[in-house]
């Protein structure tokens, strides 16, 4: 049984700053974009610079990314970055 | 009469100083909740960070990492040694210097050539009234160290690392165990200790067979780019992290031990208002029972 939605959550150090269902991420791996949708196979990817992008129902939230990584299993997607700060 | 004014000098000095200590004990309870949120919010980012890590980690591997190179003997060590920029804390800072001077002694005790690096006012001083060398000192984190000054902190101590002028690196901070509880603690950062890898992981190539024992679903994880460059980024991150860690516990500790040793001295100082008051009102009692008695006795005299 698989959740309807991705669960997501952005952590840096100094504070978890989004955590929720989402529809779709987008993130700046360290090659390029990497855009996430439910059953999305496991996956582990650096992070470049740029901004990830979280697709909720309650609209789009921004996030700003310097390094770090991405972690995708099970529908669950976890961004631990440094530098993650809210905003474009 | 003069001891009455006497007894009254004291009563006004102390609860002045009362004033000061009840205040610092709200600034420090304050700033405590505020500090104690911090070490809570880095909890999720180590736990995930340690447990990826601890996944990618091949102990074949590790003579490929220098964060990793796990020297036979160590010949030369470094200690950071944290604490607090203020003072008024109680036995805090004693107790983290007491805790660096006892590592130190050990590892010199081993053969190890050791350094000690100071961070905060207060242990700096120690070490500079003693007349010990220090090899750096920082005063400008204070209690609100960012992963950046964490990263500033372990930049130069990792790369000596890596080139194998250093063979351990220790710090010593304060554990935040609750705000009564804060004993030192000592941390090892290098070489790194591999978070104890909940699964196993195999080979370079870029599927990575992997258990996941709460779920229990068996993930192919697709690595991009490969383990090695992976791990390659994601170790001086857990340096890091293991600093900043240690930063935020030793300051939510620091306003901790100032609150217990701030409201203790607000008590203190309450029990001997209650005493001196005590003083005084007899010494004011006695005094009006004399008068009345020189009166009395000067009257019988007049008859």
């Amino acid at each position: 049984m698989k959740a309807p939605h991705l669960r997501v959550s952005v952590v840096s150090p100094e504070s978890t700053l989004y955590e929720g269902e989402a529809d779709m991420v987008v993130a700046p791996a360290w090659d390029g974009e990497v855009g996430v949708l439910r059953g999305h196979a496991p996956l582990l990817a650096l992070l470049g610079e740029g901004s990830l992008r979280v697709r909720a129902a309650d609209g789009e939230h921004r996030f700003r990314i310097a390094g770090g990584f991405l972690q995708v299993a099970n529908d669950v997607v976890t961004v631990l970055s440094e530098h993650a700060t809210a905003g474009p | 009469m003069a001891k009455t004014r006497e007894l009254r000098r004291r009563i006004r000095s102390i609860r002045k100083t009362r004033q000061i200590t009840r205040t610092m004990e709200m600034v420090s309870t304050s700033k405590l909740k505020r500090a104690s949120d911090r070490v809570t919010a880095a909890r999720p980012y180590a736990r995930q960070l340690g447990d990826v890590i601890g996944r990618l980690l091949d102990p074949e591997l590790r003579e490929r990492y220098p964060l990793l190179r796990r020297p036979a003997a160590a010949r030369r060590a470094a200690v950071v040694m944290l604490t607090s920029n203020r003072g008024l804390a109680g036995a805090f800072n004693v107790n983290l210097i007491k805790e660096a001077r006892a590592l130190v002694e050990r590892l010199r005790g081993q053969g190890t050539e050791v350094e000690l690096h100071g961070v905060g006012r207060k242990g700096i001083a120690y070490f500079r009234f003693r007349k010990e060398p220090l090899a750096s000192t920082n005063t400008e984190i204070g209690d609100h160290g960012t992963i950046d000054d964490a990263g500033a902190l372990m930049q130069p101590l990792q790369a000596r690392f890596e080139r194998g002028e250093l063979d351990e690196v220790y710090v010593v901070y304060a554990q935040f165990r609750s705000a009564m509880s804060t004993p030192p603690g000592v941390l090892k950062v290098l070489p790194i200790e591999p978070p104890s890898a909940a699964a196993h992981t195999h080979g370079g190539q870029h599927l990575a067979p992997d258990q996941d024992e709460e779920n229990g679903w068996i993930a192919n994880y697709a690595l991009s780019p490969s383990a090695e460059q992976i791990l390659d980024r994601l170790l001086p991150l857990y340096v890091r992290n293991v600093m900043y860690r240690a930063l935020v516990e030793t300051a939510a500790a620091e306003h901790g031990a100032r609150r217990t040793a701030m409201k203790s001295a607000t008590d203190n100082a309450g029990d001997m208002l209650d005493t001196l008051s005590r003083t005084y009102n007899r010494a004011r009692q006695a005094q009006i029972t004399q008068e009345i008695a020189e009166i009395v006795g000067g009257a019988a005299a007049l008859e």
